[in-house]
């Protein structure tokens, strides 16, 4: 079972506080915080100064692998293990593999994609603990974990309250 | 949606569309060009005249009718984003006229260019005799004046609706646009099919590819995203308009010219398959002769430099947001879609001997500066932003995330 960190948390009930939440947090040089929404807000990267996502890099490779793949397992089976003479072509005939190489080039960079991005969120989470219940429906929430750069509760607590949280809680995440 | 741009207040500027000298001349010297090439064709080389014109007209009137159908995409798909920038689609139709021109001018070297044109030729052979019904001259004129006219027709309705709307800001013309729209697509679809038959693919009456029509289309999108991409930085780097667009929208043009170069490569691929799998003597003919001498090279070239190199150089997304780099992948996009139609046009006539020079290039020039004057009357004419589209609020706060 994964364990939760333990930090504070500022319930907010806007969009654009949030917004500004983010961007205080990370001015008073919180690095590991995390900004929570029930849905997508533009601009929220930037706020919180989320780097560009590794997974690109993840689906490009598979698609490599999966190119390579096709091409190695059409070629063995095609014109190695059991070649057979179809309409007089060569075993080895390229445009004919092209549609097996490009569908597995799909296939694995789908896939892995998918993969990789479960693995980024830490995806599932069994049984997580609950901040607000409302943080899926109405309410958005900044938590900053414990362990992060100048955790200090009281101070933390301030700047949530000066910044209109509508409520400041230590919780779990 | 509330704007989250904290960061960058944007200051909207929008200025009367004046260009520059330089611009001019070099429109005017395009076309001078491009007209003593074409006298000069008409009293030596009637044959390379015509097929120059023919490679020519095709490549410059699918940037007109490519930038025309991505604006009419947007009215129909309702698209918000985009608003900001369809003035710039909108003014390369400004070449439909031209086009409708340019098609009849066609029609004088017919004889030079259509084997199905020549009545003895048509004698001696009795495949391209069953079909005469389609390919005839008279046909062929009313099918292309229904197209040119109806095409005509379209834009004129649709981006004048548009312009209109500058005036006083009315939705109704959002909601007409819709209609007219998709009564638009579904006549372009047909219509552009037949005209990329009638002109390429006809050139070898014996020869047939039912995927034909796409194959032209997706060169056609294609291109003229590349078109828009550099027009769009063009206008943002003169400081014409400032502010109604940025990063984030040229950002998904290229994710569109992306995409749709991965289209062209699909359909260019699922054509050469059959026909290389089925193995038929009359499809396989196209493909034979395209595959002898240095033909053979620039074959490759399309698959290389129209495919995959634009695909590897536009796939990361700093790639999209780099105007410098954008300029050279939309050059070249642009530069193989002239060798992809100058590919489907010249082995019909020079069997495994690749030809280029003067008059291919005069009277691309000629073309393009009709097409770069027409689309600067367009600007001095129009405002270079829809300033009174309901969706404009939309596209001013485009943001592109991760």
């Amino acid at each position: 079972m994964a364990s939760w960190k333990y930090g504070m948390a500022g319930i907010f009930e806007t969009e654009e506080s949030i917004i500004k939440a983010a961007y205080k947090t990370r001015e008073m040089g919180f690095k590991n915080f995390e900004a929570i929404s029930p849905y997508p807000i533009h601009g929220m990267e930037e706020a919180c100064a989320i780097k560009r996502s590794w997974i690109p890099y993840v689906t490009f490779s598979a698609a490599l692998v999966g190119l390579a793949g096709a091409l190695a397992l059409t070629y063995w089976t095609s014109a190695v293990d059991w070649a057979i003479n179809v309409g007089g072509k060569p075993f080895f005939s390229l445009p004919a593999f092209i549609p097996i190489m490009f569908e597995l080039t799909v296939l694995f960079a789908a896939l892995t994609s998918v993969g990789a991005m479960l693995y980024a969120c830490g995806i599932p989470r069994i049984d997580p603990p609950i901040i607000d219940k409302d943080l899926t429906c109405s309410k958005f929430a900044i938590f900053i974990p414990n362990d992060d750069s100048g955790y200090d509760e009281s101070k933390i607590s301030d700047m949530f309250r000066a910044l209109g949280a509508s409520e400041v809680k230590k919780a779990e995440f | 949606m509330a704007a989250n741009n904290n960061e960058h207040h944007v200051s909207l500027v929008l200025n009367k569309f004046e260009p520059s000298q330089r611009l001019k001349t070099i429109s005017f010297a395009m076309v001078a060009i491009g007209l003593i090439g074409f006298v000069v064709g008409l009293l030596k080389n009637q044959d390379r005249l015509w097929t120059s014109y023919l490679t020519s007209f095709f490549f410059v009137s699918c940037l007109g009718l490519g930038g025309f159908f991505f604006a009419v995409l947007q009215h129909i798909a309702k698209a918000g984003w985009s608003t900001s920038i369809r003035r710039q689609m909108e003014a390369m139709s400004s070449f439909i006229p031209m086009m409708v021109i340019g098609s009849l001018v066609l029609l004088a070297g017919l004889k030079h260019l259509y084997p199905w044109a020549d009545p003895a030729f048509v004698a001696e052979n009795p495949l391209i005799q069953a079909k005469t019904a389609y390919l005839n001259t008279t046909f062929l004129v009313v099918r292309l004046l229904v197209f040119g006219l109806g095409v005509l027709f379209f834009a004129r309705a649709i981006v004048g609706n548009s312009i209109k709307q500058d005036q006083n800001g009315d939705a109704k013309y959002t909601h007409k646009n819709v209609a007219l729209g998709v009564a638009y697509i579904l006549f372009f679809a047909l219509s552009f099919s037949l005209f990329s038959v009638d002109l390429l693919m006809s050139l070898m009456p014996t020869w047939y590819s039912t995927i034909f029509g796409i194959y032209c289309f997706a060169g056609l999108f294609q291109s003229s995203l590349a078109f828009l991409i550099l027009m769009m930085i063009y206008i943002k780097r003169k400081g014409y308009v400032q502010g109604y667009y940025n990063q984030e929208h040229i950002h998904d043009v290229a994710k569109f010219l992306k995409g749709f170069t991965i289209f062209w490569a699909y359909i260019a691929f699922s054509q050469f398959m059959l026909i290389w799998y089925a193995n038929i003597p009359e499809e396989t003919e196209f493909y034979l002769m395209r595959s002898e001498g240095a033909w053979m090279s620039i074959s490759v070239a399309l698959l290389v430099l129209k495919f995959i190199v634009p695909f590897l150089a536009l796939l990361p997304r700093g790639a999209k947001r780099n105007e410098g780099h954008l300029i050279l992948v939309c050059l070249l996009v642009l530069v193989m879609q002239y060798t992809d139609i100058y590919w489907l046009v010249y082995p019909n006539f020079f069997e495994g001997e690749v030809v280029f020079g003067f008059y291919e290039i005069s009277i691309l020039l000629g073309f393009l500066g009709l097409f770069l004057l027409g689309i600067q009357k367009f600007y001095q004419r129009n405002n270079m932003v829809a300033i009174k589209d309901p969706r404009l609020d939309e596209a001013l706060h485009h943001h592109v995330s991760y």
